[in-house]
């Protein structure tokens, strides 16, 4: 690039920042509301989430209970697990449905003769599954009922004179290998997708306005009619743009670290460190530099402000469609997943936040497919900037 | 020194092809004004568009002091002064930072744009330098835009209607301005569709309807051209219409 060119590259950007930092509102807006909203919507949304949880799995369970008479060992025995035993009401699969109660116990009437000639006797628990609001309660009270029934198993088998161990064949141990990191991440699942949206996205008015909006204000063709290359030009757009999007990244990531270390429970144990955030940083800067060159590429091939704009809608949607994919069809980490653009950041952000390593194969493929989509985007934008119907508006 | 020779452009609209410039030939000198006069619609604009590389013609050929404007674009570009029709200017910069940054992208240094600056803004009256041009009077946005598209010194000036909008006294002083360019030995292009103005002002006329050159020479020339003693019915008989004689 000749020194001329670089300097009217850097007089421009210089340019665009000044003019844009002059105009407060819009600034603080933009600065501001990302790094005050994200913490709010992942620390609000993960806290109650665990308050939830905590208070189903502590309270004193409420449980409707049809033909307690039946077996009122059984339900003195779910009494000593926190639970509060209730007459049973009418028509229970009703109740169950319009969410009266989360879940019911109905022991068979033969359950005490089932029960004296040592058979299986019958229990039904009555529940809604399509309800996530029920899971616990109904893991709860299956829980006490199997734990019940193991001990008085155990009791049986002893008191005529076998092992205990002949009843299990196979014994299944369970070894969940997700590390705590992992557990935390589970917590963070849409921290990459706010992420994403906002480095692809965050400066997309700023982007606009200094192409379509220059034009329609009627600046862009005397600023076309000096010496300074057209590439120089757009390109020092393209880098004041960039450089907003990566401070108000970083003041975003400042707001995540500062919240994740006040957050309670789980939260407060995620890695912000600054390797991390800087990292964090370096994966997002091709998202900045393609969500940038893609809309300055938008902005000289449409007629006006109000066009541009009308394409945001279909560009929001863009970053969730490689993570709903990813929910509906899981697929492994595998190498192309890492140059797909909204997928390859999703999966560098997870990993990032639930502290895996990453390859650097990974990185390589990772930054060479982000930069050089980037890169074509800005040579197809700097085509666009070269049409004669760019500079002349009205 | 410009030199048009054979211009024709054409676009494509939803009617169809529309051929604004048809063949449009003048010379313009250094110390010379030189007048584009015609109704609005005749073509003006886009011939004046292509002389400062905003265009490519479709045929012919446009020399700014013997460059070629499509080989050499970006010299041609450092060799002119363009107020085009379009003429934004930043709202949130102040007069001065407009100027200046015309004049970085023109690639000079801090002192010279300060001091053409000063200069400039002598010469226009500007006593608003410091503010915010966001609340100027069309007179002061305009002579911030003249100030910053010749804040280079160029030796050639294009300005495409420059006193569009402005009151009597503006016009006034902007008129002075522009003899005071060509005192300078400037080759000066303006365009209008305000007949006396173009008379009170020109070295030279060519007169422009309908992508043609209608005719051309001194204001002198033009009477005789035209067989009429006044410069008005000489200017109708060339475009052949009243059209655009008032302003």
């Amino acid at each position: 690039m000749s020194p001329l060119a670089k300097s009217a590259l850097l007089t421009v950007a210089r340019k665009e920042l000044l003019d844009l930092f002059r105009d407060r509102r819009t600034v603080m807006l933009g600065l501001l509301m990302g790094p005050i909203l994200f913490p709010v919507l992942i620390l609000g949304i993960g806290s109650m989430a665990e308050k939830r949880a905590r208070t189903q799995l502590e309270s004193t369970l409420e449980l409707p209970v049809i033909g307690a008479a039946y077996s009122p060992n059984l339900v003195r025995h779910l009494e000593s697990q926190n639970m509060k035993i209730l007459p049973a009401p009418k028509d229970p699969d009703a109740r169950v449905r319009d969410q009266t109660h989360d879940v019911m116990l109905r022991i068979a009437p033969d359950f005490g003769t089932d029960w004296r000639e040592s058979r299986s006797a019958g229990v039904e628990l009555i529940y809604d599954s399509s309800r996530q609001d029920s899971q616990i309660p109904v893991q709860r009270v299956r829980g006490a009922i199997e734990q019940y029934s193991g001990q008085l198993g155990v009791l049986r088998i002893i008191n005529r004179g076998v092992s205990p161990e002949v009843t299990q064949p196979v014994r299944v141990a369970q070894r969940d290998v997700a590390t705590p990191e992992a557990k935390r991440g589970m917590l963070l699942a849409f921290l990459p997708y706010l992420l994403i949206l906002s480095s692809f996205l965050g400066g997309a008015y700023l982007v606009i306005d200094v192409t379509a909006g220059e034009r329609e204000r009627q600046s862009l063709e005397p600023l076309l009619a000096t010496p300074a290359a057209r590439a120089a030009i757009m390109s020092g757009k393209i880098l004041a743009a960039c450089a907003f999007g990566m401070l108000s990244l970083l003041l975003i990531l400042v707001a995540f670290k500062i919240s994740f270390t006040v957050a309670p429970g789980a939260l407060r144990l995620v890695d912000v460190s600054l390797p991390v955030l800087a990292q964090l940083l370096l994966v997002l800067l091709p998202m900045v530099l393609i969500g940038t060159t893609l809309l300055t590429l938008i902005s000289a091939s449409v007629k006006s402000v109000k066009e541009a704009q009308s394409y945001m809608s279909l560009l929001m949607l863009l970053p969730i469609i490689p993570t709903v994919m990813l929910m509906v069809n899981p697929v492994k980490n595998q190498l192309w997943q890492f140059v797909v653009p909204f997928l390859a950041q999703n999966q560098m952000i997870l990993k990032l936040v639930r502290s895996e390593a990453i390859t650097s194969n990974e990185w390589a493929a990772y930054l060479g497919a982000g930069f050089g989509l980037g890169l074509l985007l800005w040579l197809l934008a700097a085509r666009l900037y070269h049409r004669e119907k760019l500079a002349i508006s009205a | 020194m410009i030199e048009v020779h054979n211009l024709h452009k054409s676009f494509k609209a939803k009617s169809g092809t529309v051929h604004a410039v048809r063949g449009v030939s003048f010379e313009a000198r250094d110390g010379e004004i030189t007048g584009l006069l015609g109704p609005n619609g005749a073509g003006k604009t886009t011939t004046l568009r292509m002389l400062y590389t905003l265009m490519a013609p479709d045929e012919g050929s446009v020399r700014v002091d013997g460059l070629d404007i499509q080989r050499d674009a970006t010299a041609v570009r450092k060799q002119l002064g363009v107020l085009p029709d379009a003429r934004g200017v930043y709202k949130r910069l102040t007069a001065r930072e407009n100027i200046a940054y015309f004049g970085r992208l023109h690639g000079l240094d801090e002192a010279t744009i300060a001091e053409r600056t000063a200069r400039m803004a002598q010469t226009l009256g500007m006593d608003f330098l410091d503010r915010r041009t966001e609340g100027f009077s069309q007179g002061q946005r305009t002579k911030t835009a003249i100030a910053r598209a010749l804040v280079h010194d160029p030796r050639n000036v294009i300005l495409d209607e420059p006193t569009n909008g402005l009151d009597v006294m503006t016009t006034r002083g902007l008129r002075s301005f522009l003899q005071q360019l060509r005192s300078e030995g400037r080759c000066v292009i303006f365009s209008s569709h305000i007949m006396q103005e173009v008379a009170a002002l020109c070295d030279r006329i060519v007169v422009i309807a309908e992508g043609e050159v209608k005719a051309a020479g001194t204001p002198a020339e033009l009477r005789a051209q035209t067989g009429e003693d006044n410069l008005e019915d000489a200017f109708v008989k060339a475009i052949g219409s009243e059209e655009g004689l008032h302003a």
